[in-house]
């Protein structure tokens, strides 16, 4: 965990409102799938930094994609090549396979596709990778090429324009007894993360989820990203997770 | 090099700068970035008798130039804190402020009494909580400042009172004398102001809490202002704070009267805000030939 100043190297549209940021930080990254950073939006007058998950780390460059939702991420969004913007990294807990867990099921709904994709590069080549990867359309549809890196994947979309028409929990769920996996990681939405809760509630297979929530600090100071867990005393989102366990945590 | 070491009520600190309360925790988040032992001081997390939850999230919120934020003292107790992240915070070169907050006068005296020489200088936070007088905040009134001040004050023998002061009141200069006649033996300020931000779409405020103490750049004119007027009310020291994010701004503090600064927001901008900030200070105090920094103490000249 260290605070970089980072170099813009690229920033692209993937899709209408999703932006592909990468940014050289002088040195090699070394990331765990699943952790994320806390970016500046290169506008002073956003004096809170952006937690953004990690999709890619090669070398020294590191690529986030991102929602352009307000206008922290509208600024973010402009950075042009050579900008140099604050940040920190790596964040978070991130997930985990053990040796024994030699399939792994990825489910990523919206953005939270992104966190997944560092999962299948970080696990495609040593273990079976099932991927479920949901999107709102055919035009939200992105990175369908770091996917297919994935043993088997199945991509679908809210409306049926692309893929399957069902969602991503669905088609985990369709697939369950025919691919079931040793352990199960997953981002997005919270109602996707609840119906996906839900599913292995009475699966004997670990499940472990990535939450989201506005962050002050991004190390575990401050306090302000927490979340309940099933005990009722709470943890910091940013430090203690954002990976929790689908067993430990409140939805 | 220049000489930034201060002295407030008989404790030596290396440098000016201390951590705000709440925005470093109790230093072992921040220490994983950097060698906490290179700032001044640090305020801890508000601490309370029994450990406090805290309010629901979001609990941040941020808007042109500041941030709100809503925690609402999440925190784990006195008794947790001064067996799990004291004695750690002993090892470090930093002095140690306690900051502690109640919902009545007797939580305050419970808190003083068990903090009393063992920490380097207790922080009074009356600025968000509500107590039996009234409802009324504890902060707001000047008897209830005096009231607070001088009940805690009695248990802390041993240990140097800092009364942090809300920037949601009538007179600063008032609260500030009040403080003062209640036996403080600094004062603290601004505590952050009450704000909203809107969801528009959703026509709700971001905060859970509806609102927010405002935080950040943006207040800085006003806060400096405010320590201004305080630092002209009372004898006593006063530490300023307020939008603090460069050398610069915390040396206008001192100029202004503040006898040494605390960080909060630009700790959440950059993590390594503080050490930057404290070799600003020093690269523009040797660029004007000034030897030491409690030089530039009260060096304000009003027009």
């Amino acid at each position: 965990m260290k605070e970089y100043q980072a170099i813009v190297t690229a920033c692209k549209p993937l899709t209408a409102n999703v932006q592909a940021l990468t940014f050289d930080i002088g040195e090699r990254a070394v990331v765990r799938p699943g952790q994320f950073l806390n970016i500046s939006t290169g506008n002073e007058m956003n004096l809170l930094r952006r937690p953004i998950a990690i999709c890619k780390a090669e070398g020294s460059e590191i690529t986030v994609c991102f929602q352009i939702k307000g206008s922290g991420t509208a600024s973010l969004a402009k950075a042009k090549r050579g900008d140099v913007l604050s940040v920190l990294l790596p964040l978070g807990n991130g997930f985990y396979a053990s040796e024994r867990e030699k399939k792994i099921a990825l489910i990523g709904g919206g953005v939270g596709v992104f966190p997944m994709i560092s999962c299948i590069r970080a696990y495609c080549e040593k273990k079976q990778v099932y991927s479920y990867i949901g999107f709102r359309n055919k035009d939200a549809v992105c990175m369908e090429e770091e996917i297919e890196k994935s043993t088997q994947y199945t991509i679908v979309t809210d409306d049926g324009s692309y893929g399957l028409h069902k969602n991503a929990v669905q088609a985990f769920a369709d697939d369950f007894e025919r691919n079931t996996p040793d352990v199960v990681f997953a981002c997005g939405p919270t109602p996707m993360l609840k119906a996906l809760q839900s599913f292995m509630a009475e699966k004997n297979i670990p499940c472990y989820l990535s939450l989201e929530e506005r962050m002050g600090c991004g190390i575990g100071a401050c306090l302000v990203c927490v979340c309940t867990l099933t005990g009722g005393e709470h943890a910091r989102v940013c430090k203690d997770g954002p990976v929790f366990n689908a067993k430990e945590v409140l939805l | 090099m220049a000489d930034l070491s201060v002295n407030i009520c008989g404790v030596p600190f290396k440098n000016p700068v201390i951590g705000a309360s709440g925005t470093f925790g109790f230093g072992r988040e921040f220490n994983e970035i950097y060698d906490i032992s290179q700032i001044g001081g640090l305020s801890t997390k508000g601490l309370t008798v029994e450990p406090r939850l805290g309010n629901p999230v979001p609990r941040i919120a941020e808007s042109k130039g500041v941030i709100l934020n809503a925690v609402g003292l999440q925190n784990p107790g006195v008794e947790h804190f001064i067996k799990e992240d004291l004695p750690w915070l002993k090892t470090k070169d930093v002095v140690v402020i306690a900051n502690v907050a109640g919902k009545t006068l007797e939580d305050y005296e419970k808190i003083c009494e068990r903090l009393n020489g063992l920490v380097d200088m207790v922080e009074l936070n009356i600025s968000c909580p509500n107590v039996r007088a009234g409802g009324m905040a504890l902060g707001i009134r000047p008897e209830n400042i005096r009231e607070v001040t001088s009940l805690t004050k009695a248990k802390l023998t041993k240990t140097p009172l800092i009364v942090k002061l809300s920037p949601n009141v009538e007179s600063i200069a008032t609260n500030a004398r009040a403080a003062e006649e209640g036996g403080a033996d600094c004062i603290s300020l601004v505590n952050t102001f009450t704000g909203m931000v809107v969801d528009l779409e959703r026509r709700r405020p971001v905060l859970q809490n509806n609102t927010g103490g405002v935080s950040g750049s943006g207040i800085k004119p006003i806060a400096l202002r405010m320590v201004y007027e305080a630092a002209h009310a009372v004898k006593i020291p006063v530490i300023g704070m307020g939008g603090i994010s460069t050398g610069k701004d915390a040396l206008e503090f001192m100029m202004a009267g503040a006898r040494a600064v605390q960080v909060g927001t630009a700790n959440f901008t950059e993590t390594t805000a503080m050490p930057r900030i404290i070799r600003e200070m020093n690269d523009w105090l040797d660029a004007h030939g000034v030897g030491s920094v409690n030089e530039i103490v009260n060096a304000l000249q009003m027009n």
